[in-house]
């Protein structure tokens, strides 16, 4: 018996395999894993999925008579936490994928954009990691493995009035191949110090003109949500591999990307939301959080139109809620994100 | 302080080039598809106006 508190995450930030050979089968070793705290108190399950011979005839009966492997259907898995630094550049280079680092000591900064399949030297493919979750590791483990072939699948950023770390939280939507090995072999580091950001670390935040921080609108934000979602298409094919005997995925490729933002302000005298979605004005929409010189995130969203704009109650003060599009920029792309922290090797 | 530099490779791999890593610079070419390389081993280069091409 163990009780769930007992249960310690690590995961790589490194890149399954090297940039220039990425895999989705070859484990990250212990020096690229990292161990954090996780607000989602569930362990990542492992379902094998047996299937059987029932819709056979021959038997002389309707029913099944043999069990057959068929694969693991890994369910996704949520990391949430507080964001920090070190976990948004982790976030947003592999579930975004072109990244480039740069600095040759701490802090790094990370520029991370959107992989397109046309250029993407991996195709479709974002980088892998390996997710260890152990309970009591050593000689007798309630648990202890190591789930190789992991991506992230989507993400979601949130921002509101509110106090403390809740105040800017992300988690991330992951998916794993099915493969892993057990005892997991590898010895977690020490829990991670993050560098959290809350609401009043933002130094920058303007959309599509309209600058909620400071003057006439700076006193309207009331809360912001993003979010991001690779849609990944199965990966079961000729060749993709088993464990145990059941088929895993051999590869998550990225299907039609969405990149949602919405936004609730407060409504004032001149509120300039309505007119930028009648007149369909777009612009850049920036969000920066600033902790000290050594940790910063900045979210650049190239070209936002407004889609609908409503008129709604938040907590008894008159609101409106701003649901965004992200428009393709020719030049700049979609959006960028950079990110400065003192975690060296993300992604890489 | 200097502006750090980095190599990024041009999308069909011909070319190498040693950009300041700002965000300004960097965004239009990684939205282009260019991405970042190590180092290459032996290079020159020619610091253009806030950008600097290696060969």
């Amino acid at each position: 018996m163990a009780n769930i508190s007992e249960l310690i995450n690590g995961w790589g930030f490194g890149r399954q395999g090297t940039i220039t050979s990425p895999s989705i089968t070859t484990p990250n070793t212990a020096a690229t894993i990292w161990r954090h705290t996780n607000l989602n108190t569930k362990p990542w399950a492992k379902v094998p999925v047996n299937e059987d011979d029932r819709a056979e005839i021959g038997k002389g009966h309707e029913f099944p008579t043999q069990l057959f492997k068929s694969h693991y259907n890994m369910p996704t898995y949520e990391l949430s936490k507080y964001a920090s630094s070190e976990f948004l550049a982790w976030v947003m280079s592999f579930s975004l994928g072109n990244v480039t680092v740069a600095g040759s000591s701490a802090p790094y900064t990370y520029t991370i954009v959107p992989a397109l399949g046309a250029t993407n030297p991996t195709g479709l493919e974002l980088p892998y990691f390996s997710f260890v979750q152990q309970i009591r590791p050593g000689g007798s483990a309630v648990l202890d493995e190591m789930l190789v072939g992991c991506a992230i699948k989507g993400w979601k950023l949130s921002i509101k009035n509110s106090p403390g770390r809740a105040s800017a939280m992300c988690s991330c939507e992951c998916v794993a191949s099915g493969q892993y090995t057990s005892p997991s072999g590898i010895t977690l580091p020490a829990a991670s110090t993050p560098h959290e950001f809350n609401a009043g670390m933002i130094s920058a935040l303007t959309v599509n003109g309209i600058n909620y921080l400071t003057g006439g609108s700076g006193k309207q934000f009331v809360s912001l949500d993003a979010s991001w979602e690779n849609n990944f298409r199965p990966g079961f094919f000729p060749g993709s591999g088993t464990q145990d005997g059941f088929q895993i995925q051999g590869r998550f490729e990225w299907g039609d990307r969405t990149f949602a933002v919405q936004f609730v302000v407060r409504v004032q005298a001149g509120s300039s939301e309505y007119s930028n979605l009648i007149n369909q004005t777009t612009g850049t929409a920036t969000i920066t959080f600033t902790r000290d010189a050594q940790n910063s995130f900045t979210m650049t969203i190239q070209k936002m139109g407004f889609n609908v704009v409503e008129l709604s109650n938040t907590d008894g003060i008159a609101t409106l809620q701003v649901t965004g599009v992200q428009l393709y920029d020719a030049t700049n792309g979609l959006v960028t994100m950079s990110i400065v922290t003192p975690q060296a090797g993300i992604c890489q | 302080m200097s502006v750090p530099t980095v190599f990024l490779e041009s999308p069909n791999g011909d070319e190498i080039k040693e950009v300041e890593a700002t965000t300004a610079i960097l965004t239009p070419l990684m939205a282009a598809g260019w991405h970042q390389v190590p180092a290459p081993p032996k290079h020159e280069t020619v610091i253009l106006a806030g950008k600097k091409e290696s060969n």
